[in-house]
């Protein structure tokens, strides 16, 4: 048990790093350090990683029998999977700029979401152990 | 420093009056002595009198030029304050039919004018109800022709609005100048499908109204400017009115039509503003959508039109003004230390010259020892006089190596053709390659420019121009996935030590592909193999595309004929980009500084929306020619292509728009990418391209008197030399929204309304988008109205400021622009994208006649002196109602000229000009226009070509249609004739209406 609640924390800790990543890109965009280009390709090279490992999070809480937090964990999931539906889960190089307001929120959103499901699995964790 | 706006005159207790509002500057006419106002401003004198006002009695004095032009010498009174106070740009419809309806409707010894005592009248010559009528023809005409249940009461018009109308001075005073319009003959048929004259422009034989409709027009002009001292004069600039109410019992809805405003007289550029603000760059270079910023957020949510500005910053300037160039040499140019605002004609100079205090950021800023001055003793430089830079709003600085991150570009044209089968059938191929041809001498940046082809259909042909070569070498690609390049150089070369192959290639290119069959098009790896060939220079890349691409990355499908998708929330899914492979390609090309220019040639659908995005992101521009044949359109291709190539061109170039403290452009609309928040990265721009821009406010409270914008435009020109156009503009913050409103530039504000639509509707469905601006329009009057509608008590009247007197009808025209009308069957896709994406670059006079094209009868002036026929050629207002069926008219939106036969024509005439006789029904759709041996066809052809000189953007394709031909009058013209009724959208009478009942609520 102690094992899934290790690996669920390392999940969200790589996950939470990962969206900070694509902020910090959106950031530096934003105070014109970095071009859309590369702005943007380095947003989208994570951002297939990010959902992959997040449906990993869901599937592994699933598979131990870990309802609430698979419930918890879900919403997310199913948000990067319509995204992917839409096509909207890259950020779009020419339009960058209008949408920018859009991609951060979105990103902090899911920054918080995720905080809540670290400080969860830290309390398992603990609890486990 | 300019003074803030308007403070001229000591403006009356809480009504700034504006210096802009010519009336205001205007000595008193003559008349104003003996005026009736000159009695003490009694009760008659206040608001609600003056709004009750015949309308006529405003209309009238609103003289524009032509009555100085009358032959009634005698009549008149001296012109001058008229010339002076009525600018040019006043339509004889805000003064013309005022006068007729006050003569229809209100008989001159009817109504509130019985009541004032004649003795009061300063006219004691004339009796003032004989003046019209003295001067014009016999009153029998016109005025016994007028329908009984059009002649509304005059009660109707004055009384209800107005407990003192009774009070009211005569009116006489207004009438005397309208008399120079009574000098025509009456009109053959004075019944209302009027005849043109009656609609003309300035007006100088206006035949007499036909019929008053209602005659509750009213025109409180800003203009009018009627020789009345104090409170009613600042009344009269105040607000335009119409009257919208009905005589009860009657079905006229109360508006008179001809009254309505119309643009007739095309863009007005503020050239005002230069007088206020001589330092300023010329409005032809930045607009203002109102020429002041707000000082708070509150007054901001107040306006609820666009605050922003349109930019057109590489505009051809009239022969004489051209654009100073400097060059700084080793002191290089000056800017300030900290916001990097180029020198100015509106910055200061202090510390007896060493220091200059940047206008944008106040930083005290050193004057490098080159560029040292002496100052005078009122602080201005000695070599002001020498030195453009300070006393001129537009310059350009010679850059130096700093600015550049690799050497200037050479020029460089690539142009990737699509040899399929439609494109050898539509004779396209011919086409082309003897316009290139005819261009080569003219492509800018001799001798540097370079030049290169590559054709495609299933395969990718590259050419080898290799200059030791006597033909060109073609080498065939077909491996599509993992495109290549065959040779490492020589597929883009120098035109002058290749020219002989590349005259060879152009001379073969029809026939090397006269029999291809091959029907598919591999549009996305041709790109990307354009895209290696010029990534390390750079430049221009033209597409000529005659089918929807269909192999290899980058294939699109049909998807333009889905009926079921309009109307849902997924209808704008059509407009944009089908494949992210497109917008991919556009960064990249970006990237590397390559514009690119759609040529698109489609029978059906090609998914303009798609392969417009590579120009949209690039900085280019769409070109479409539905179902191409080059006997009818090879002519429009050929002049086109030709602009396009040999047009003055500014290569791998970015602009930025700096501000003043406190505000910052937020949304650019146009083509051109983003680079950072505020810097447009164009890799060609033109001066066929403008820019549009909002701007917020950072501040809630502006602190500042004057805001100062600064445009610069850092590019490569043809000739490889690195220069910076700067453009510069100061604006007065106020704190009165009525200021705002008289500063509107409707022209601005149209243009960037269109592309906030245009941008719209990429996101969302048509008919929102159209109620969106609706929306826009009606929080606005409405804002107006609450302004003055409590102390002015105008119930029943649609109030709107002298500067936007026009934009109810622009905005109503945008609804039923080819890229926003109607839905599915209305414009087929391919159309309303490539009207879309013209509406994004097109400057503002040339979007304003897109929307609201100009409409001319022709066959009256065909006889007339060549030299006479230009000035005789009079915009009509777009409705039905003005095509007789006897004339000659001709449409021009600016890329098609429309030649509408009416059905009585007579048939010489058309046999003179289409050299053809209507009575064998020929197809009209192919014939062509040309020049034959009369007088008549001389004259025609000669009205085209100095209409098509007025613009030499685009080349307007001639098109005829006879009335009665449907379907394609209908689509042709009907749908043009933006005034009138069409399938789910109403007309212009309608619209206001509908405009004035939505402001009341």
């Amino acid at each position: 048990m102690v094992f899934v609640w290790l690996t669920a924390f390392f999940l969200v800790v790589a996950l939470i790093v990962l969206v900070i990543y694509q902020l910090m890109c959106l950031a530096d965009l934003e105070f014109d350090y970095i071009n859309p280009f590369d702005s943007s390709s380095r947003i989208n090279k994570v951002v297939m990683p990010e959902f992959v490992l997040q449906a990993l999070l869901s599937v592994l809480f699933l598979l131990s029998g870990h309802w609430a937090m698979f419930l918890l964990s879900l919403p997310l999931v199913y948000y990067n999977y319509t995204l992917y539906q839409r096509r909207q889960h890259l950020v779009d190089v020419t339009e960058i700029f209008n949408q920018l307001g859009r991609e951060k929120k979105r990103r902090l959103f899911k920054i918080v979401s995720l905080i809540v499901l670290l400080f969860l699995s830290l309390f398992w964790l603990s609890g486990s152990v | 420093m300019q003074p803030p706006l308007g403070n001229e005159r000591p403006p009356p207790p809480g009504r700034p009056v504006s210096a802009f509002v010519p009336g205001a500057a205007v000595p008193p006419p003559p008349f104003a002595a003996g005026g009736p106002f000159a009695r003490p401003p009694q009760s008659g004198a206040t608001a609600p009198a003056f709004g009750a006002a015949p309308p006529a009695a405003m209309g009238g004095f609103r003289g524009p030029p032509p009555s100085q032009g009358g032959p009634f010498g005698a009549g008149p009174p001296p012109q001058g304050p008229f010339t002076t106070s009525a600018p040019p740009s006043q339509g004889p419809f805000a003064s013309a039919p005022p006068s007729q309806g006050l003569f229809a409707s209100a008989p001159p010894s009817q109504g509130p004018f019985a009541t004032a005592p004649p003795s009061q009248s300063p006219f004691t010559s004339p009796p003032p109800s004989q003046v019209p009528f003295a001067a014009g023809p016999p009153p029998t005409g016109p005025f016994a022709a007028t329908p009984a249940p059009f002649r509304p009461p005059p009660s109707s018009l004055a009384q209800p609005q107005s407990p003192t109308g009774g009070a009211l001075p005569p009116p006489p005073t207004y009438a005397r100048p309208t008399q120079g319009y009574y000098t025509g003959a009456p009109p053959a048929n004075p019944q209302f499908p009027m005849s043109r004259p009656a609609f003309q422009q300035p007006v100088q034989t206006m035949p007499p109204p036909p019929m008053g409709p209602a005659a509750t027009f009213g025109n409180q002009a800003a203009y009018a400017g009627p020789p009345v001292g104090g409170t009613l004069q600042s009344l009269v600039e105040d607000f335009q009115s119409l009257a919208l109410s009905s005589a009860p019992g009657s079905l006229d809805p109360g508006v008179d039509v001809k009254g309505l405003p119309r643009p007739l007289d095309g863009d007005e550029e503020p050239v005002k503003l230069m007088e206020a603000y001589p330092l300023n760059c010329h409005p032809r270079y930045f607009r203002l959508t109102t020429h002041v910023i707000p000082a708070s957020q509150s007054l901001v949510s107040r306006w609820h039109l666009p605050l922003g500005a349109v930019v057109h910053p590489l505009a051809e300037s009239p022969d004489g003004e051209e654009v100073p160039v400097i060059n700084f040499g080793s002191a290089g140019v000056i800017r300030c230390r900290r916001c990097r605002t180029y020198i100015n004609p509106y910055a200061t100079f202090a510390d007896s010259g060493r220091k200059w205090r940047c206008n944008l950021c106040t930083l005290l800023n050193d004057v490098p020892g080159e560029y040292f001055c002496a100052l005078d003793a009122s602080g201005r430089r000695y070599d002001i006089d020498q030195r453009p830079e300070l006393s001129k709003g537009t310059v350009e600085f010679v850059a130096p190596t700093e600015y550049m991150v690799r050497p200037p570009m050479p020029p460089s044209y690539f142009f990737l053709i699509d040899v399929s089968v439609s494109a050898v059938r539509s004779g396209l191929l011919q086409v082309v390659a003897k316009t290139i041809k005819s261009c080569l001498d003219e492509l800018p940046g001799f001798p540097r420019t370079q030049i290169g082809f590559l054709t495609f259909d299933s395969t990718l042909h590259f050419h080898n121009f290799k200059s030791s070569l006597s033909q060109p070498q073609m080498m065939v690609v077909a491996d599509l996935d993992d495109v290549f390049l065959p040779l490492p150089d020589d597929l883009l070369v120098n035109l002058v030590d290749s020219r002989h192959v590349v005259e060879s290639f152009l001379d073969s290119l029809p026939n090397m592909f006269h029999d291809n069959v091959n029907v598919e098009s591999a549009l996305g790896p041709a790109l990307k193999a354009a895209f290696m060939v010029m990534s390390q220079i750079g430049g221009k890349l033209l597409v000529f595309q005659s089918t929807l691409p269909s192999l290899g990355i980058g294939r699109l499908r049909l998807r333009g004929d889905d009926v079921r998708a309009y109307g849902t929330d997924k209808e704008h899914t059509l407009r944009v980009p089908e494949d992210p492979f497109y917008k991919q390609m556009a960064a990249e090309f970006t990237k590397n500084q390559i514009a690119v220019d759609i040529f698109s040639f489609s029978e059906k659908y090609s998914d303009i929306a798609s392969l417009g995005s590579l120009a949209k992101y690039t900085g280019g521009q769409v070109y479409h020619y539905p179902s191409f044949q080059a006997p009818t359109h090879g002519d429009k291709l050929k002049l086109e292509l030709n602009r396009d190539l040999t047009r003055e061109t500014a290569w791998e170039s970015v602009m930025r728009i700096r501000c003043g403290k406190g505000v910052r452009f937020t949304t650019y609309h146009g083509h051109f990418m983003l680079r950072s928040t505020d810097l447009l990265a164009l890799p060609a721009v033109d001066s066929d391209k403008a820019f549009a821009m909002q701007l917020s406010l950072e501040e809630t409270l502006m602190t500042t008197q004057t805001v100062y914008f600064q445009v610069a435009l850092l590019y490569t020109s043809s000739s490889g030399e690195r220069r910076i156009r700067v453009h510069t503009a100061a604006a007065p913050v106020v704190t009165d929204l009525s200021e705002m409103y008289c500063q509107a530039d409707t022209g601005a504000i149209v243009s960037l309304l269109g592309r906030i639509a245009v941008e719209n509707s990429l996101s969302d469905k048509l008919d929102s988008v159209r109620q969106q601006l609706q929306l826009k329009l009606v929080r606005s009057l409405k804002e107006y109205r609450n302004l003055y509608v409590v102390q002015h008590r105008i119930g029943g009247r649609l109030i709107f400021p002298e500067s936007l007197r026009f934009l109810p009808l622009y905005i109503l025209a945008i609804c039923k622009s080819l890229a926003l009308r109607g839905g599915y069957a209305d414009v087929s896709l391919d159309e309303r994208c490539a009207a879309g994406f013209s509406m994004m670059i097109l400057p503002v006079n040339r979007l304003l006649n897109f929307i609201y094209p100009s409409l001319y009868r022709v066959d009256e002036v065909l006889t007339m002196e060549p030299n006479k026929i230009d000035a005789s050629l009079k915009r009509l207002p777009l409705t039905f109602q003005c095509l007789d069926t006897g004339g000659l008219y001709l449409l021009d939106d600016g890329f098609t000229f429309l030649v509408w036969l009416g059905r009585m024509l007579p048939p010489e005439l058309v046999n003179n000009i289409l050299g053809l006789s209507l009575a064998n029904f020929p197809d009209l759709s192919k014939i062509q226009l040309r020049e034959s041996d009369n007088e008549l066809s001389r004259n025609f052809m000669k009205i085209l070509r100095t209409l098509r000189e007025k613009d030499p953007s685009y080349h307007q394709l001639c098109r005829v249609v006879r009335q009665g031909e449907q379907p394609r009058e209908g689509y042709l013209l009907l749908s043009n004739l933006v005034e009138d009724q069409m399938a789910g959208t109403s007309s212009y009478v309608d619209w206001i209406l509908q405009i004035h009942r939505q402001t009341q609520s």
